[in-house]
Formats: structure tokens, sequence, C-alpha cells
């Protein structure tokens, strides 16, 4: 194994983790504020992977603005299933879990019935390659590092400068001091649903224009979302970016040392070994 | 008094010999086949029951199923064991497992337990497709012979080449199964599985050795779902990595919820009900799936206890409608 492919698949690991990263803000965002789980939001992020296709290819506008449509569609989209299907379950930890895998038959059949089950794939805006120090690195990978680190930047900044963030950050904390202190939770958990459908899009978006789109790369997603807040901490941000980098490096380095699913394997093992000896997460609190 | 014990096991009688009546009426191998699954799902749904009675949510049934479906076929087909005590020994070496891991997991609480549990399923699944010295990797292993025939000279020889045998035979170790899970739930220990469930500081507090009882509760469990499995595995004679994934998980899990978690008799309701509906609306095509999951949202949002809880929220519904009319009289 010679260094540039190490580099590379360093490289490859920060990518994934740009992915990893996005869609477990979006699950920690929810979690902390609803305290629900949301497993639908594996099918949003396909959702929104969908909607990029479909705009680009029927529609033919560019990426980018193809991105920033299916980005907003898919926030409204969150804010009509926080208003009909987790505002009365909150708080009843099973049954809004039970109900969002209700929503996953639901919103995957949906796709599965308009677009049907074969692979769809568009062309990424990012071609070509950069060169550094003898490593190639392709731009569309390198894109994904770089939003997934922006967005993290742009969400921390909106939560510790916004009136909106720090009552999220206040819900988090205490949500019935923060209620006593006139905080509607009602229209917060709406922007915390907005906010982590969109994201969850633009990660969709991001990894269809890499690989291609299909009605079940959700449960993908998913579980590696889970992985990352678990590992992190629930309903910590700083956590669900140092659990990303974690998996997303396992996920890039190991397959060069053994093979893709041996690679698989040691990364769940990894995460439980970690919850044995800090049973809440590397940043998160009881 | 006579009479209502008469009358308790008349209706009892009744429901456990209905079931083995329903081949004379209705044959053929499709119809056999979803009997054979909705009762496999009874057996899950209830031995889940056993676990989330301690106040766990487990996920790691399909894992279960895993282990004991490749330990049966294993010990048949390398070993040539009778495939009798392979199938008790796939529940025991599930149950064995569900032990060992049980101890760290059981200090995680709630969400934390369930996700490790996945991820333990995932972990199964991944190893099946890995070892593939012993399992023959992604693809699985075929040929499985069906269970041994009973035979006592002169007297008795069950075969289990039909699928309509198969069906008895499973439908026998669900009601083993079931007795054993009421029998369980009904003594010391299940009451102390309730008081865990209800507050475990409390039990702990009161002399209750919790870890070791959630544990306990969690390898029960995971014995039926390796007994289940191994089952499956001679019955389709077939077994994948796969066959028992994260979905398969789930589902076991609605069945529980939709039926109701609090009695007894959900579970056995929840996975009846789910398990013949979807095969009953397969006119719909590809529409059904969403008749699943509209039954399922329906169930949750409007019955909180489950479709057990339906006949008390109905008398409550009731006794309402009647009291206005009496207010307004």
């Amino acid at each position: 194994m010679d260094i540039s492919t190490l580099l590379q698949s360093i490289l490859n690991g920060f990518s994934s983790a740009g992915i990893y990263i996005l869609v477990a803000l979006g699950l920690t965002l929810v979690l902390s504020i609803m305290n629900i789980v949301q497993l639908a939001h594996g099918e949003i992020y396909m959702i929104g992977a969908y909607g990029v296709y479909y705009i680009t290819t029927s529609l033919g506008l560019n990426f980018f603005l193809a991105l920033v449509i299916s980005t907003l569609l898919m926030g409204g989209l969150g804010i009509v299933l926080e208003r009909l299907c987790f505002r009365p379950l909150r708080g009843q930890f099973d049954r809004a879990a039970i109900a969002s895998i209700g929503l996953i038959l639901i919103l995957q059949n949906v796709v599965l019935s308009i677009a049907g089950g074969d692979p769809r794939s568009y062309m990424s805006p990012f071609t070509g390659v950069l060169k550094i120090l003898g490593v190639a690195i392709s731009w569309d990978r390198l894109s994904i590092v770089l939003f997934g680190f922006g967005l993290v930047a742009a969400l921390f900044l909106f939560i510790r400068m916004t009136k909106t963030g720090q009552a999220m950050l206040a819900i988090s904390q205490d949500r019935d001091g923060a209620a006593l202190q006139g905080i509607n939770i009602d229209r917060i958990s709406m922007a915390a649903m907005f906010l982590g459908c969109a994201l969850a899009a633009i990660a969709g978006a991001l990894v269809g224009a890499i690989f291609s789109v299909s009605p079940t790369m959700g449960g993908f997603a998913l579980m590696k979302g889970i992985a990352v807040i678990i590992l992190g901490g629930l309903g910590s941000i700083p956590g669900a970016v140092v659990g990303g980098l974690i998996i997303g490096l396992i996920d890039g380095i190991m397959p060069i040392l053994t093979t893709t699913h041996i690679a698989g394997l040691i990364g769940f093992g990894a995460i439980i070994i970690i919850l044995l000896f800090r049973p809440q997460g590397i940043s998160g609190h009881e | 008094m006579n009479k209502r014990i008469l009358i308790w096991i008349l209706s009892y009688g009744i429901l456990t010999v209905f079931p083995f009546l329903i081949p004379l009426f209705i044959t053929g191998p499709y119809v056999t086949h979803i009997l054979i699954l909705t009762v496999m799902n009874i057996i899950l749904a209830s031995s889940l029951r056993l676990i989330n009675l301690s106040g766990q949510l487990s996920l790691a049934h399909g894992g279960m199923m895993t282990i004991g479906a490749y330990t049966s076929t294993l010990l048949v087909v390398k070993l040539g064991l009778s495939s009798w005590v392979a199938l008790l020994l796939a529940g025991l070496l599930a149950a064995v497992i569900a032990g060992l891991v049980g101890f760290p997991f059981v200090r995680l609480k709630g969400i934390y337990f369930a996700i490790v549990t996945i991820f333990l399923t995932a972990m199964v699944t991944l190893m099946a497709q890995q070892w593939r010295s012993l399992t023959s990797g992604s693809y699985g292993i075929y040929n499985i012979p069906r269970p041994d025939p009973i035979v006592i000279p002169g007297i008795l020889n069950i075969t289990f080449t039909s699928s309509v045998n198969c069906y008895y035979l499973v439908l026998v170790i669900m009601l083993v199964s079931l007795i054993m899970l009421y029998a369980i739930e009904h003594s010391r220990i299940g009451l102390t599985f309730r008081g865990i469930q209800q507050s475990d500081s409390l039990a702990e507090s009161v002399g209750v050795n919790t870890a070791g009882l959630k544990v306990l509760a969690f390898s029960i469990g995971c014995f039926f779902a390796g007994i289940t499995g191994g089952f499956y595995s001679q019955y389709i004679m077939a077994i994948a990595p796969d066959t028992f994934g994260f979905l398969f998980t789930v589902y076991i899990l609605i069945y529980m919820t939709v039926g109701g978690s609090g009695k007894f008799i959900g579970p056995i309701l929840g996975a009846f009900i789910l398990t013949i509906l979807p095969e009953v609306m397969r006119p719909l095509k590809q529409f059904q799936p969403f008749f699943f999951a509209g039954v399922l949202m329906l169930v949750i949002f409007l019955m909180p206890e489950g479709i057990v809880g339906l006949p008390g929220r109905l008398k409550t519904i009731a006794g309402r409608l009647f009291k206005e009319q009496q207010e307004r009289a």
C-alpha cells in the first residue's frame, strides 16, 4: 500500500463523513427538540435525491437550482410531517418510532410506484480532478467534504447567533423550562423538522450525483446516521461531527486493509464497544 | 363456579383445536405457507413481548433467528445430528449468545439498547455473509432436510415431507411456547419483570437484581427466536444470511405494538391480523404496502393500547354517549 492510496482512502473517508454528518445532524436535531427518533429520515434523503433527478432531467434546470428547490420542498415536507404525524405523538417514544416506520413504508412505495425500482443517475456538476502532491482528488468527492463541513459551520452559527437557534438549544436542555420562558415549542419543532429534512435532502442530492438514486438508498443512510448520533451522544451537534468523522474514516480506511463487509463489521463492533464504556456516547449527557 | 370453569375449558379448548382443523377445510400450498408464517409470527411477537415486559425494546430477533437457522442447519448438514436435537440446540445457542451479549447491553437504557440490538442483527447478517467456509456466504445453504420423521414402530409414523405436517409441527411449537411464556409471565419472575418495567431504580432499591433479570428476559425471548429460525430453515429447506434482516425484525415489533403489548393476547392478535390481512389484500397489487402502512398508522394514532385496547375504548365512548343522552333527558 503506497502513500497515495492511503491519502485517497482518507479523502474517501472524509467525504463519507460529510454525508453521515449531514444525515446525523438532522436526526439529532429532531431527536433533541421533539424527543422522537425519526426513522423515515432516510426516506427524506432518498426523495431529496429523486427531487434533484426529476428537476434536472425533466425541467432541465441546472444542478444548483435543483438542489435549492429540492431542499426547500423537503423542508416543507418535514413541516407537514411534523404537523400531521409527529406533533400528536410528541413525547411518546415507541409510538412515534413505529409511526415513522409506517412513513418509511408509505414514502418508499410512493417513490417506487412513481419512479420504478431501477436506479437512476444524474450528472454531477463537479467534474475533473484536483492534483495535490501527486494525489488525484476528484472534485465531486471534495465537494461533499466542503458542503458537509460548510453546512455544519452554518448550523453551528445559526444555533449560536440566532434567537431560533438559542430557543432550540434551550428546548433540548430543558423542555418545560423553555416553555415557561415563553418559547413556542410547536414553532421550534417545525423549524427543527424543516432544518433536519433540508439537511437530509442535501446529503441525498450530493450522494445521488456520485452514485445513483434508488428507492431503497435511504436504509443505508439511516443506519449510518443512527450509528453516528449514538456514537457521538444523542442530541449533541459536536458529538455528531466527531462520530461522523470516526465512522466515515473507518469506512474509508478499513476497506483497503480488509474487505468492505469486514469494515462494516468493525464499524458496528467499534460502536458497541465504545457504548459499553461510555453508555451516553462520546459527548452526550444522560 | 363449576359452570365458569367448564366454559373456560371449553372456549380455550375450541381455540386450541380450531387451528388444527383449518387444513381440513382450506388446502393448497399457498394457504399452508401463509398459515405457517402466521403461527411463526405469533411465536416471535409473543416472545418479543416477554423482553418488552422487562422494559427493553429489542430488535435482535432477526439476528437470533439467523443464528438459530444456521446452527440447526449446520448441525444437521455437517454433523448429521437429529433435526430435533439441532432445533433445541439452535434455541439454546441463541439464548446463550443473548445471555453473553446481554450483560454489557442491559447497562444501556431505552433507545440505546434498541440500537445496539439492531447492530447485533446487522453484525450477525454480515458474519453469515463473511464466514464463507462455514456458511457458504451470500449463496446460502440449500437442500436442508425437513425435520426427521417421528416413528413409534407399529403405532405412529409422522413424516414432514408435506407442508401441512410442518404446519401442525409449528402449531405444536407455538402452543408449547405460548404456555411457557404465559407461565413465565404469571410466575414470580414475571411479576418482577413488570416491576422492572415500571421503575427499574425502585425495583433495584428493594433488592431486585435488575441487570440479571433483564438479561434473563432477553435470553428467554431470544431462545424462542432461535427455535423459530431453526424451524423456518428446516421448513423452507434453505437459508441465506439476509433472510431475517432489519425489516423482518421491525415487522415483529409492529405486530407486537399494533396488537398491543399490554396484554398477553395482544401480540397474538397483532401477528394474526397483520399477517393475514396483507394476503387478503393481494388484489390491491402495488397498493398493498399502503394498506399495511395505513392500518399501522390508524392503530398508532387512534388506539394507544393497540387492538386489545379497542373494546375498552369503545366501552368508554359508548358510556360517554349514554351519559350525554341521560343528561339531555
